[in-house]
């Protein structure tokens, strides 16, 4: 006679599904996510100076004594100066252009959709350090930029002056432009082109039914891409290492530049690299925070 | 279903069975009698000669001791570097890895990371084959690692073609040297040619050398006994020095931007009428003896270049020094039990690095002058033919002496840092040669401090 499943039975077999799809992943998470972090929060409270971390010298907990050491260093504040530079270049200039971009290639304002679609996104799919070596020979003492720039004023000669910079978040904003440009022509294209025939019909302008169609449309896009945004800013390392490495004098250096130079540049500080990396996290919370803050308050419905 | 499912485990067998497979090859090895040694190589490929190494030297080893199997990890500057730290911090450094006495390989040296060669050396009584000033304690307290030879980290290379066609004269002289700025500025030619985007180059190549000009070939001693300091005359008038050379234009501000090895072509070409590096740079300009090509070669070598030292510093209280460290070399995992068939095989290829063969053949390219005394360096270059630029090197050795330390070669990464970015501070001219010197002095009293 068969067995009748009772409600119970139910209940247990929902139970194991459960754990059977959750606990590889809750596991996997733990391991490579959590266990890190959590432990990286911790070396960045000991004594730990190199060599092997387990069965090594023993290590003390010497409280936050690389958290001031670390805010009383003027680089670290040079570097995470040039990390809200680049989460401004990419909030506020990454995504407006992309936004522009899609805009414009959506609503067919010009001609050769496919060809400019294309060339804007290409530099995303470049691998970064070939990007990175590319623009650094750019703008090398005796590269291509500083001989262009003698065709119009001879005797110049290019240094990294007082905004060296620049040219890094040129590159940035040049690069990801393209990611977001895809990311906004992607939802434009969820829009029901209905409505915005209706608000055209109601007389709305090109630039009403931006406002009051369309942005609010893609607000949590916005927010999604600014959060995008941010964080990737604050982990940008790959670029900036291959075009500068962080100097000259850390002129160009970022936190994450920064936290590798002192994890891996001369006699290692784990301990002070680890606290860096954890106010990395701290900043990246607080800036993501604001921007959902920012949605609440100022964006639209989807 | 049920032949997907077979295809699975088929699958899933065959990985297994591979993964096992390739995990096992230490012990098949073994079971060959074979000993396998890690080995982390420092290298530049894109040098004449590199690619001819590891035929020459680590595939003749191969063959000659067949018991022993390499394998072999080659990396180059600074990703060389992050990467024996991150051996160092898993606890898996290779047996056998290519090191520096003190400054970049502090680490190793600091941990225990690696064994003193010495009691091998005794052992074996190779102790008299080498230089007496290479086996001198390194940063451990021991021998860490087995030299190359003696590093002089200040070469100044002149290109005297360059000086003869713009109607000047060779001198070194730096009041000289700063007098042909306005001659050559005017014609688009650089006086001195360097590469100081990474931060080591101005400090290793130039600074250490005036260091020693104004502080005696002692001031590290007297700096550890507290007899001066670092806001000191000697000092400041270093970073004053390196101030000048900026100011006057006779080393551009743009080098700040030139990665390191870049200008060597420029220079070559005839762009800039000196270059400074180290000696190890002599090795870029000489012939690759597969292709034949050189950036300098041979003829040009003998009649249009010089390897010099920059002399007669405004009020330099050493003439002609140079700052010179005891050579990278070849050090030996301490994780190797004493007494295995693996230390052994290590030391028999670390003797073979530093033996006759592969220091003649170093010597032959340019990579270094050999610490192991059965090298005669006349006798070899008059044998094999070899260019200019080794017999001149030889010369420029005799020519400028005394040698004074390397900053790096000496202090604590976490002075030498500060020092470094100093200079690039003044190189920018953001920070005052007296503002670098305290700020020198502060990372100094704080590192004496946590000792």
């Amino acid at each position: 006679m068969a067995k009748v499943n009772t409600m119970a039975d139910t209940k247990r077999e929902q139970r194991r599904a459960y754990w059977a799809l959750v606990l590889p992943g809750f596991l996997l998470y733990i391991a490579v996510m959590a266990f890190p972090t959590i432990f990286s929060v911790v070396l960045s409270l000991t004594s730990y100076n190199g060599g092997k971390l387990f069965g090594g010298k023993p290590v003390e907990m010497v409280g936050l004594k690389w958290y001031v050491r670390l805010f009383g260093d003027e680089y670290f504040y040079r570097a995470l100066k040039n990390n809200l530079w680049i989460v401004l270049v990419s909030v506020l200039g990454q995504i407006p252009l992309g936004f522009f971009l899609a805009y414009v290639l959506y609503r067919g304002l010009v001609r050769g959709k496919d060809f400019f679609q294309t060339m804007i996104y290409l530099p995303t799919v470049i691998s970064t350090v070939v990007i990175g070596i590319l623009w650094k020979s750019f703008f090398a003492p005796h590269g291509a930029f500083p001989e262009l720039m003698r065709i119009f004023r001879p005797g110049y000669e290019y240094t990294m002056g007082s905004h060296p910079m620049i040219p890094v978040l040129f590159v940035i904003l040049w690069m990801y432009s393209g990611m977001y440009m895809i990311i906004f022509m992607a939802n434009l294209q969820k829009i029901d082109n209905a409505v915005i025939e209706a608000a055209r019909i109601d007389g709305a302008g090109e630039m009403q039914v931006l406002r009051y169609v369309i942005l609010p449309a893609l607000s949590g896009v916005i927010v999604v891409t600014a959060i995008l945004a941010i964080s990737g800013s604050l982990k940008s390392f790959d670029l900036i290492y291959v075009m500068t490495g962080g100097g000259p004098a850390n002129r160009t250096s970022v936190l994450s530049i920064y936290m590798f130079d002192k994890a891996f540049k001369g006699a290692p500080n784990y301990p002070l690299a680890n606290a860096i990396s954890t106010v990395m996290v701290i900043i990246s919370f607080l800036l993501i925070g604001l921007t959902k803050f920012a949605e609440k308050k100022f964006g639209g419905r989807e | 279903m049920t032949g997907l499912k077979r295809v699975a485990v088929v699958l899933l067998a065959l990985v297994v069975v591979s993964s096992s497979l390739f995990a096992q090859g230490t012990k098949e090895d073994a079971a060959k009698g074979q000993v396998t040694l890690n080995v982390l190589n420092y290298i530049d490929m894109s040098e004449p000669n590199s690619a001819n190494e590891v035929r020459l030297v680590w595939d003749k080893f191969e063959s000659e001791n067949p018991d022993i199997k390499i394998v072999r990890e080659d990396l180059f500057n600074e990703p060389f570097h992050y990467k024996t730290e991150a051996y160092i911090a898993s606890g898996q450094l290779p047996d056998v890895l290519y090191m520096w006495p003190s400054g970049r390989s502090t680490s190793l040296h600091t941990t225990g990371s690696v064994k003193d060669l010495m009691p091998l050396l005794e052992k074996d009584g190779l102790v008299d084959d080498y230089n007496p000033a290479a086996l001198a304690p390194q940063f451990s307290g021991f021998l860490g690692e087995l030299p190359n030879g003696i590093t002089t980290t200040h070469m100044l290379f002149v290109n005297k073609k360059v000086l003869r066609d713009n109607g000047l004269t060779l001198s070194t002289d730096y009041n000289d040297m700063k007098k042909m700025v306005s001659t050559l500025k005017a014609k688009g030619i650089e006086l001195i040619a360097m590469d100081n985007m990474d931060d080591w180059v101005m400090q290793s190549c130039l600074f250490s050398m005036v260091v020693g000009r104004y502080g005696g070939t002692d001031w590290y001693d007297r700096l550890e006994a507290g007899e001066i300091s670092f806001t000191d005359d000697w000092f400041v008038k270093s970073l004053e020095l390196i101030d000048d050379m900026y100011k006057s234009g006779m080393i551009n501000r743009n080098t700040l931007s030139s990665p390191y090895g870049a200008s060597r072509s420029s220079f070559a070409t005839g762009k800039a009428a000196f270059l400074i590096d180290g000696d190890w740079a002599t090795g870029s300009f000489m012939t690759d003896i597969t292709t034949g090509d050189a950036l300098i070669n041979a003829k040009a070598q003998a009649d249009d270049f010089e390897l010099m030292a920059i002399t007669n510093l405004p009020g330099e209280v050493v003439k002609n020094s140079n700052s010179g460290v005891v050579g990278t070399g070849w050090g030996m995992s301490a994780n190797i039990a004493a007494g295995s068939a693996k230390e052994e095989a290590a030391w028999r290829l670390i003797k073979y690095l530093q033996g006759e063969y592969v220091q003649t053949y170093r010597l032959s390219t340019g990579a270094s002058f050999p610490s192991n005394l059965k090298v005669d360096v006349a006798k070899v270059a008059a044998e094999q033919n070899l260019e200019p630029f080794i017999t001149k090197r030889a010369e420029y050795y005799n020519k400028y002496v005394p040698i004074t330390p390397v900053i790096d070669g000496v202090l604590h990464s976490d002075v030498y840092n500060v020092i470094n970015s100093g200079l690039q501070e003044i190189g920018l001219g953001s920070k005052t040669p007296r503002t670098v010197a305290a700020e020198v002095q502060r990372a100094w009293e704080a590192f004496l401090k946590n000792k």
